[in-house]
């Protein structure tokens, strides 16, 4: 099939996938695919990406799609430049599908939270897709797109990933740029990859890490060489963590995670017991660091220089308050005030050195585990399998447990993937991976042998 | 932990956040919530004390030249208002917080 034909079939599925569909997909247009088609027949056919369709989270910037942040602030936005992961993704042959809906500002792990409505889970549309990147997870579990990118800050691609039964690669912190990425967390920030299977995310993230100077935090180590999997993990240690395993871990996830620890063991891993202690400190860490960053980062979304402007007011200071009362939702809000309050005089000692604090904790609990001869460490994604839209949204800390088990990687800066073991229900669930820094080859290696080797369709009983 | 609404008032003044007065009580009773949620961390041991550097070893100084800025278009073209050069802004309320 020509690339033409293949564009052609990917806006027919966009259609689909639109507000009355499962609400995923943002900007697209059939003329800008057919002008991506264009451009990638003109380029050569053995480039890695060829032809691959690919969805960008609408909170990565393109000259030629708005860029909203899923957010009234941004509505109509068009970015004058092209992130750095868009400009490798086409050098590679990659046809830029469309824009997906997400979380405001990557807020959020349900994508209700999202000024253009909420996302629909493509297996059963009374549940959510996870979140933030959910718009990129369920455009790719639909089918509609190969692969896309997500960004994660704390767990916002491996969290959906799982609950749509797709691979999600989250990379070490400054593996890929993040020049073009709308800013959250700046300490945290990272944008990640799903694809359908785990050497498609691979080779997706082969084409956008590396070292960027445009990003001050990206990283100068040479690019990753990835290897093909193997059938064998023969002399990988694989650490379990106890932590992870609470007494009340739904029964179905327990039993997915024992049967894949099972599969571990078969292909010659040596699979063995760690204890990560600060874990639990890793949700409320998250929830001061994060806010408190992004208090910083969207104090530029005054209403002078781009974005929202609220009309008719008299002042400056009106200026500021109006353009941004009207033009963020309830959870940036919350997150602002959040982190405006964690951070204002008397309560930085109490809060955010703590949150410091915790997250070196963190980060050395899994520098012990690592130092100690583990290669590797294997978790559950997520708590639970996807869960009904509405269940979380009036309690907001029910929703940040959610991340429970993805967030300590991102507070450590680590690469992880989540890759499905198994379904609950109908329901996917998703396993962890988490390697040492930068070592995205070992981790997609060790994915690779595994999910050949695992029954995603099997029921976890 | 108690937080007040006129104390989320205050913040959101700080945070230059236009908040509806109605929205106060349940803004009050989210950030209570959270608070409470977060509050749990421990103080900091001298185990933990020192900087924590995530990512590169250390943050490489770019040559100190001025690069062209690769926008595809001009200020004008996505700010709410441009004029010569300038975004143009309301003036500023008169000494407001002097």
């Amino acid at each position: 099939m020509s690339v033409r034909a293949a564009a052609a079939s990917v806006a027919e599925r966009l259609a689909a996938a639109g507000p009355r569909g499962l609400n995923a997909a943002l900007a697209w247009s059939k003329e800008a695919l057919a002008a991506e088609a264009d451009r990638v027949d003109a380029l050569p056919r053995h480039l890695p990406l060829h032809g691959l369709p690919i969805a960008l989270k609408d909170n990565i910037v393109t000259t030629e799609l708005d860029t909203t942040c899923g957010s009234r602030m941004l509505e109509g936005y068009r970015s004058p430049f092209d992130a750095t992961v868009v400009t490798r993704l086409r050098a590679a042959g990659a046809l830029i599908a469309c824009k997906s809906n997400l979380d405001e500002f990557a807020m959020g792990s349900s994508t209700e939270h999202s000024a253009f409505g909420r996302v629909l889970h493509p297996l059963d549309p009374e549940r959510v897709p996870g979140g933030s990147s959910g718009g990129s997870a369920a455009l790719v579990a639909a089918g509609v797109v190969s692969a896309a990118l997500g960004s994660e800050t704390g767990g916002s691609v491996r969290q959906p990933a799982s609950f749509c039964g797709i691979v999600g690669l989250k990379p070490s912190y400054g593996r890929v740029s993040r020049y073009g990425l709308v800013a959250f967390g700046s300490s945290l920030d990272c944008v990640a990859v799903f694809g359908r299977t785990v050497g498609e995310a691979a080779r997706v993230f082969g084409a956008i890490a590396g070292h960027d100077p445009r990003d001050p935090t990206s990283v100068g180590a040479p690019p990753p060489v990835l290897r093909p999997a193997s059938g064998s993990l023969q002399g990988i240690r694989v650490g379990v963590p106890a932590e992870y395993f609470p007494a009340d871990l739904d029964p179905a996830v327990r039993a997915a995670c024992d049967r894949t620890l099972e599969q571990l063991r078969e292909l010659g891993a040596t699979v063995t017991p760690v204890s990560l202690p600060h874990s639990e400190l890793a949700v409320p860490a998250y929830y001061i660091l994060a806010p408190a960053e992004a208090a910083a980062n969207l104090a530029r979304y005054d209403g002078v220089r781009y974005g929202r402007r609220a009309p008719g007011v008299a002042d400056l200071r009106s200026l500021y308050r109006e353009s941004r009362g009207q033009g963020f939702g309830p959870e940036v809000r919350r997150r602002i005030l959040l982190g405006t309050y964690v951070l204002s005089a008397g309560y930085a000692e109490a809060f955010y050195r703590r949150a410091q604090a915790a997250r070196r904790l963190i980060a050395d609990d899994f520098a012990r585990a690592f130092g100690a001869g583990v290669d590797l460490l294997f978790t559950p994604t997520t708590p639970t399998p996807a869960f009904r839209a509405g269940e979380k949204t009036a309690d907001p800390v029910a929703m940040y447990r959610a991340d429970v088990f993805v967030c300590p990687a991102s507070l450590a800066g680590l690469p992880a993937l989540s890759l499905p073991i198994g379904r609950s229900e109908g329901l996917p669930l998703g396993g962890q991976l988490i390697a040492p820094y930068l070592a995205e080859p070992d981790l997609l290696a060790a994915a690779g042998a595994l999910e050949a080797a695992l029954d995603p369709a099997a029921e976890a009983r | 932990m108690r937080v007040t609404a006129a104390e989320v008032a205050r913040i959101a003044a700080l945070a230059e956040l236009a908040v509806d007065p109605a929205e106060l009580p349940r803004l009050t009773e989210d950030l209570e919530r959270i608070l409470d949620f977060v509050a749990r961390l421990p103080e900091p041991s001298a185990e933990a004390s020192g900087d924590i550097r995530i990512g590169a070893e250390r943050l490489v100084l770019r040559d100190d030249v001025v690069l062209p800025s690769g926008l595809a278009r001009p200020p004008a073209d996505f700010a709410p208002e441009f004029v010569d050069g300038f975004f143009v802004v309301p003036r500023l309320e008169a000494m407001e917080d002097a």
